[in-house]
């Protein structure tokens, strides 16, 4: 019996540590949303250039020039990962979306937009990595730390821990700086926050930058779990979308929430399905959600007035 | 009923014919053949697309999942169970409309974004299933050794470009119909069109179903053209590649989508000297297109005309 | 004479918030009738359950003897119920004359299949013209829509609604943003729709346009009924003066 209760708990922490990923990818997709009311297509190609910038770091930069030791090249490049992330951010909000905000663009082509973008960063990528898989692999994964009858990896505190912080940071970011608050403003009403002074160009651009730092981040320890190809986005992105509309779009907490939920729910089955099937039960998931309560699991039901 | 081929279009339509008869062999290679019957295949793609996309407005990213579903259920009856190919088209282009429908049907309250996502999570189950049920499909293994249905590739140009003017023509005769004009309320506005009486559902499941089966038909081309089936020619970046070549020809009109299609297909060839980063091409022409230009080629080409006069 | 449009207790809420709560009216054929309110009282609610935008938790509605309850809006356009809405939607991208003719299509009956072969589609051109010169704005048919100012793209959103010819036209506050002038033709405009036998119901704001135009009144506020008669008895009303506190209500 204690076995199966060791097998669950077990399966349950595999799921947390999958999870935090999961959120680190999908909390930007969902903040970018928020508060643009856009779905940002490429946003899982900025996870895979910070998991490429991360593992140039680890193997080219950290060790070979600056001479760091392991863990702590690999620590580095999660920095490296974030500016790298924030940077894609910012010339991507600079040169799509606040242009296309200038011109009072519809909902299309944004969205379209978007979708070039990915395209570009998919075969930029290709044409500067190639397309054999990468294999990046964490100094830390193999550290392992033993909790009574519970295995986990020092990869997996790692993600686990950065996810908290980088939650707390941006909760408390939202709270308690101006900044943070700006952007619940800009968020709920855009013209209102506008009239009351609040530089609405400048709050979506930081926006969009800190997603994308999240998304760097997200990508330098997703990097040495699954298979980095150019196109490990176009992998990603689906599931990523699944979390944001199962959570609700803009929703912060049903983000987090749902995102645990994927993770734990495919750390659970991947022993029985293996991971195509895992994709296939996510989506259909997806689908299913799309059907029943498309403004996701928390939030409300909204009915447009015309 | 006015005649088939007077006037403008009349002498578009010859045009076609001339340079659709000329150009296998004015690109006498058998590469660039290739690059011929590709390119044909991509049209047929395009118009596909573009009737749900530029004509209904619907945000529908998994176009590719139709092409898969027409190349492997043609290519398993011909060579599992020995159907002649005629007969297995007519089964994949009915198999890939019937799924159509049926994703018009799932997603008939759905808008926009909600829409765009729902089509992307359908291209990627239909990847997966395509990939899993190996008993069937053979998964990344793939289908070897599968035959077009005629012998050399400027017969199989001549097929697939013949196909696609007739599609065309078909295509151009709807959108200039009482059906055309559906559509294009429902892409405007889906809730005043409603209100003249238009029901969207089944009008979007219509544009749905009809492209799905078109772009099953190009489907059917694909295995014989390649020789090997895989699934990973059915994913995601085909259905953005798909919507790069209808945006930068022109979304909403019929020769944009054939335009943008041609350029695509060619343009990347043409730019082989510069390696692999001559993909970016569909990144950087769709986000350009998208941000200075959104109505394609074709709004260039109208802008161009109006600066002359 | 039972009533043309009758709703009887229609309910409505959207998250919580009463919008329409225990509802009744009657509109006889060949009137004018108009809702009026202040801002918030469920105006535009109500018709978009009497035109079908939106179901009713609960409540009757027949019109012309039929049930409407079930029924989507587009098959209340069938049975010919027009409308235009609060916020202008018109085909934008497409030409004033293409407005229009959308409109006709309630009357197309041409097979699927000969869609996909050569014709000249020209039926209802002539109509449609007709149409567009009846709101001033023939010169302009085929300007895009979207390059109309306001007032023009209003009469544009009724032109094309007539275009159904229906029996019964709903209008939510066509008069919102048009100069005097402007109200007073589209006044005049409808008192000829009215003419012709199309009752007309009209959401409105603009006392001058409710007061010449309708022949009954009723006034909602926050979701309910707090009075219906004639314009005269409505604007001598104690508790509409009130709901209105004195606002837009010059008599």
């Amino acid at each position: 019996m204690t076995d199966l209760l060791a097998l669950v708990v077990q399966q349950s922490v595999n799921g947390i540590y999958l999870g935090c990923l999961y959120v680190m990818v999908a909390l930007g997709l969902t903040l970018i949303y928020g508060v643009l009311n856009q779905i940002n297509f490429a946003h899982a190609d900025f996870v895979t250039v910070g998991a490429f910038s991360a593992f140039f770091t680890v193997t080219r930069f950290a060790t070979k020039v600056l001479g760091i030791p392991d863990t702590g090249a690999y620590l580095l490049s999660l920095f490296s990962a974030l500016g790298a992330g924030a940077l894609l951010g910012w010339i991507v909000s600079a040169a799509v979306f606040a242009p296309l905000r200038r011109r009072g663009a519809d909902e299309l082509r944004p969205l379209i937009a978007t979708i070039g973008v990915s395209v570009l960063l998919e075969n930029g990528q290709l044409a500067l990595f190639g397309p054999i898989p990468y294999q990046f692999d964490s100094p830390l994964a193999r550290e392992t730390i033993r909790l009574g009858p519970i295995f986990f990896s020092g990869q997996s505190a790692l993600v686990v821990a950065v996810s908290v912080a980088a939650i707390a940071a941006l909760y408390a970011f939202m709270r308690f700086t101006f900044m943070g608050k700006a952007l619940r403003a800009v968020a709920q009403d855009r013209e209102t926050a506008g009239l009351m002074g609040i530089n609405e160009n400048l709050v979506i651009a930081l926006t969009i930058v800190i997603a994308s730092a999240l998304a760097g981040v997200a990508g330098a320890m997703l990097g040495p779990v699954v298979v980095l190809t150019p196109f490990t986005g176009a992998s990603l992105i689906v599931k990523a979308f699944a979390i944001v509309i199962i959570g609700g779009f803009g929703n912060m907490e049903g983000t987090i929430i749902a995102g645990l939920l994927v993770g734990i729910i495919e750390a659970f089955t991947v022993q029985y399905l293996g991971s195509g099937l895992i994709d296939l039960v996510v989506f259909a998931m997806l689908l299913l959600m799309l059907v029943v309560r498309p403004t996701g699991l928390i939030a409300e039901h909204k009915e447009e007035n015309v | 009923m006015t005649g088939v081929f007077t006037g403008k279009r009349g002498i578009a339509f010859l045009l076609a014919l001339i340079v659709i008869a000329a150009a296998p062999w004015l690109l006498n290679s058998a590469y660039w053949r290739g690059i011929l019957v590709l390119c044909a295949m991509n049209v047929l793609l395009a118009l596909s697309l573009n009737l749900v996309l530029g004509y209904t407005g619907q945000l529908n990213l998994g176009q590719s999942a139709f092409f898969g579903i027409g190349a492997y259920v043609s290519t398993i009856l011909i060579k599992t169970y020995g159907w002649n190919f005629w007969l297995a088209a007519l089964a994949a282009v009915a198999a890939a409309g019937l799924v159509g429908l049926a994703l018009a049907a799932f997603a008939a309250r759905l808008r926009g974004h909600y829409l765009a996502i729902a089509s992307l999570g359908f291209a990627v189950i239909t990847y997966q299933v395509l990939v899993n049920w190996e008993s069937v499909t053979q998964g990344v293994r793939g289908i070897y050794g599968i035959l077009p249905p005629v012998p050399n590739a400027v017969a199989l140009f001549y097929l697939v470009a013949g196909i696609g003017l007739l599609v065309y023509f078909l295509l151009d005769n709807l959108v200039h119909s009482p059906v055309g004009d559906t559509l294009r309320a429902i892409r405007e506005d889906e809730v005043s069109a409603a209100a003249l009486g238009v029901n969207g559902a089944v009008w979007k499941a219509f544009a749905f179903g009809l492209g799905a089966a078109i772009a099953g038909l190009a489907g059917c081309f694909y295995p014989g053209f390649v020789g090997t089936l895989v699934p990973d020619a059915f994913g995601i970046v085909e259905s953005f590649t798909m919507m790069a070549m209808v945006i930068v020809g022109g979304m909403g009109t019929m020769i944009g989508p054939v335009i943008g299609a041609v350029v695509l297909t060619f343009l990347p060839e043409l730019l082989r000297g510069f390696g692999e980063l001559r993909l970016m091409i569909y990144g950087v022409a769709l986000t350009l297109v998208v941000l200075f230009m959104p109505g394609g080629m074709v709004q260039a080409w109208i802008a161009f005309k109006n600066k002359l006069a | 004479m039972t009533a043309f449009l009758k709703a009887e207790k229609l309910h409505k809420s959207f998250g919580g918030v009463r919008a329409v709560h225990d509802v009744s009216v009657e509109v006889q054929e060949g009137s004018i009738f108009a809702l009026i309110g202040p801002n918030g009282a469920g105006k535009s609610t109500l018709l978009n359950l009497l035109s079908g935008v939106h179901q009713p938790a609960s409540g009757s509605l027949v019109f012309n003897q039929k049930n409407l309850i079930g029924l989507r809006a587009y098959q209340r356009a069938r049975l010919g119920i027009a409308r235009t809405f609060q916020k202008i939607r018109l085909f934008k991208q497409l030409t004033l004359l293409e407005n229009v003719l959308a409109g006709f299509h309630i009357h197309q009956d041409v097979p699927l299949w000969k869609c996909f072969l050569p014709s000249s589609s020209t039926r209802f051109r002539a109509d449609a013209l007709e149409l567009l010169a009846f709101v001033g704005l023939d010169s302009r048919a085929n300007d895009r829509a979207g390059a109309l100012s306001y007032g023009q793209q209003r009469m544009l959103e009724i032109a094309r609604a007539l275009a159904t010819r229906p029996r019964l036209f709903m209008l939510d506050e066509p008069a919102a943003g048009l100069n005097a002038a402007e109200v007073e033709f589209l006044l005049k405009r409808l008192q000829n729709i009215n003419r012709r036998n199309v009752t007309v119901l009209v959401v409105e704001h603009n006392m001058d346009l409710v007061m010449n135009v309708a022949q009954r009144v009723l006034v909602m506020d926050h979701g309910v009924r707090i009075f219906e008669g004639t314009p005269r008895e409505v604007q001598a009303n104690p508790r509409v003066i009130e709901a209105y506190l004195g606002g837009e209500f010059a008599a």
